[in-house]
């Protein structure tokens, strides 16, 4: 990538006299499959042939300008995770209090989701409260039992979702946004999200059942924000 | 011809502060400072661009991507004392790139260049890429009490994509388990996240230790949500029977009127 930028420079610095370009060439120390090793290279162009460095100051203080220091990338303590959600209660659905396990992804790259009688809260995502969108997906109804989420498309906006967490603490979150999307229309990239607006994302199917395949047509989507309390 | 260097040196530093906005921000540009104790200022065109610049601490040259930094040096704080002469130094326009000031395997002040693997991760893996940037000879990096990566040598990069959780890393001796280099540490695999581990420092001196970066952001969503198989029903709710019966009171008194007419 940064040979792209040698011809140009080359053609330049040319007229200039020398030029030496240094390349370390190491030698893969690496060959186990699975493993891969990079060589880095320092790229030194024109080192003999500017003596006295001659700048426009403007440049030089532009330059300075536009870098800007992150902090110290020395080692430090991890930080004690966050704590999972355990529970959740939704009064306005008749949720009294539905556990709470974590889950990932199958094998084909969908959400795992528990059984009929629990919610799945996707743990590599963020915890409820946390930055990003924290996901808890529960069945609507799951080999012939009515699941969890049977009548998350009856929630509102407006209505309170309370999250039980292991280390004791509950949080209240208020709904502010329902939609529908067709399964395939899904926004995943907004629903998984790892970063922004700290928010809950309650996640069933719907619309209709399709009995052949055995699976409805679409996602039910409850989206609820943090309550300050 | 001095004059025609001066000339020529001034229009390629302004031709390349003219790099088109959306190449700038293609870019991710770090440089590491990965050598202890050794205060240092960066120099380019004879001034100082950045002073003062403190071991493990990182600076952000994204923004001046695609340039040329004329005569960069890095120069011990303060002095005009020269530990890295770098010569015109061209920034890639655009990619994820590391610089590090460090050691190499002899203890010589050097830059290295690493470009960072930004592919794409599977959901519910994290990606670490371990760096040997320090005087020291070949080394294993073991992870868990088993070796993961073995004989890497300065300045080298190896990775592997690993599953979410907190691994306890240790770096030895090529083939020997003593004495430690670095560690035990524990290190954070997260979901979508590349950990970068830079090994820095001078075994002679005995300041070996490890700096880390990270980036965001790599990661996998799920491909869909699926959450039904059968029908719905017309019963209370089934998931009730399976709570605590202590639980099952209050639900059925919470929806008696319901109970009562099916009933």
């Amino acid at each position: 990538m940064i040979r792209r930028l040698l011809p140009a420079l080359l053609l330049v610095l040319a007229a200039c006299g020398g030029i030496a370009t240094e390349e370390s060439a190491v030698p893969n120390s690496n060959d186990r499959p699975g493993l891969s090793t990079t060589t880095p290279t320092v790229q030194t162009l024109g080192e003999d042939s500017v003596g006295e460095p001659a700048v426009d100051e403007d440049a030089v203080s532009e330059i300075a300008e536009r870098t800007r220091p992150l902090g110290s990338a020395l080692l430090s303590p991890l930080p004690a995770p966050a704590s999972q959600p355990i529970g959740l209660v939704v009064e306005s659905l008749g949720i009294s209090s539905a556990p709470i396990i974590d889950v990932g992804v199958e094998s084909n790259g969908e959400m795992e989701i528990p059984g009929a009688t629990e919610i799945g809260w996707y743990r590599f995502g963020p915890t409820p409260g946390d930055p990003g969108s924290a996901v808890l997906a529960a069945h609507i109804a799951f080999n012939g039992r009515d699941g969890v989420f049977r009548d998350l498309d009856e929630i509102e906006v407006g209505a309170i979702v309370e999250v039980a967490y292991e280390d004791g603490s509950s949080k209240r979150f208020r709904v502010t946004e329902i939609a529908q999307y067709a399964k395939d229309e899904l926004p995943v990239g907004r629903v998984f999200a790892k970063e922004g607006t700290p928010e809950l994302t309650l996640i069933t199917c719907g619309g209709d059942f399709n009995r052949s395949l055995r699976s409805y047509s679409n996602n039910v989507v409850a989206v609820a924000e943090p309550i300050d309390d | 011809m001095k004059k025609l260097i001066t000339l020529l040196t001034a229009a390629l530093v302004m031709a390349a502060l003219a790099v088109p906005v959306s190449a700038q921000e293609e870019a991710r540009i770090h440089l590491i400072h990965g050598i202890p104790d050794t205060p240092v200022d960066v120099v380019a065109g004879g001034d100082v661009v950045f002073g003062d610049f403190q071991f493990g601490d990182t600076q952000d040259l994204s923004a001046l991507a695609g340039q040329t930094l004329v005569g960069l040096q890095v120069r011990l704080a303060g002095t005009e004392t020269v530990a890295i002469d770098a010569g015109d130094t061209a920034l890639p326009a655009s990619g994820n790139y590391t610089i590090v000031a460090h050691l190499n395997a002899e203890g010589v002040p050097t830059l290295a260049v690493f470009e960072n693997d930004t592919s794409s991760i599977d959901a519910g893996e994290g990606r670490l890429i371990v760096r040997h940037t320090a005087q020291a000879p070949a080394v294993d990096v073991k992870a868990n009490g088993a070796v993961a990566f073995a004989d890497l040598t300065n300045p080298n990069s190896v990775q592997a994509d690993l599953p979410v959780g907190t691994i306890s890393a240790e770096v030895v001796p090529a083939d020997a388990d003593e004495p430690v280099v670095i560690g035990p540490v524990d290190l954070p695999i997260e979901d979508g996240s590349a950990l970068i581990v830079y090994a820095v420092g001078s075994l002679d001196a005995g300041s070996v230790t490890a700096l880390t970066e990270s980036i965001t952001g790599l990661g996998t969503a799920p491909t869909a949500v699926n959450t039904g198989n059968s029908p719905v029903g017309t019963s209370v709710p089934v998931w009730a029977a399976g709570l605590g019966a202590l639980l099952l009171v209050a639900v059925v008194a919470g929806r008696r009127s319901v109970v009562e007419v099916r009933s």
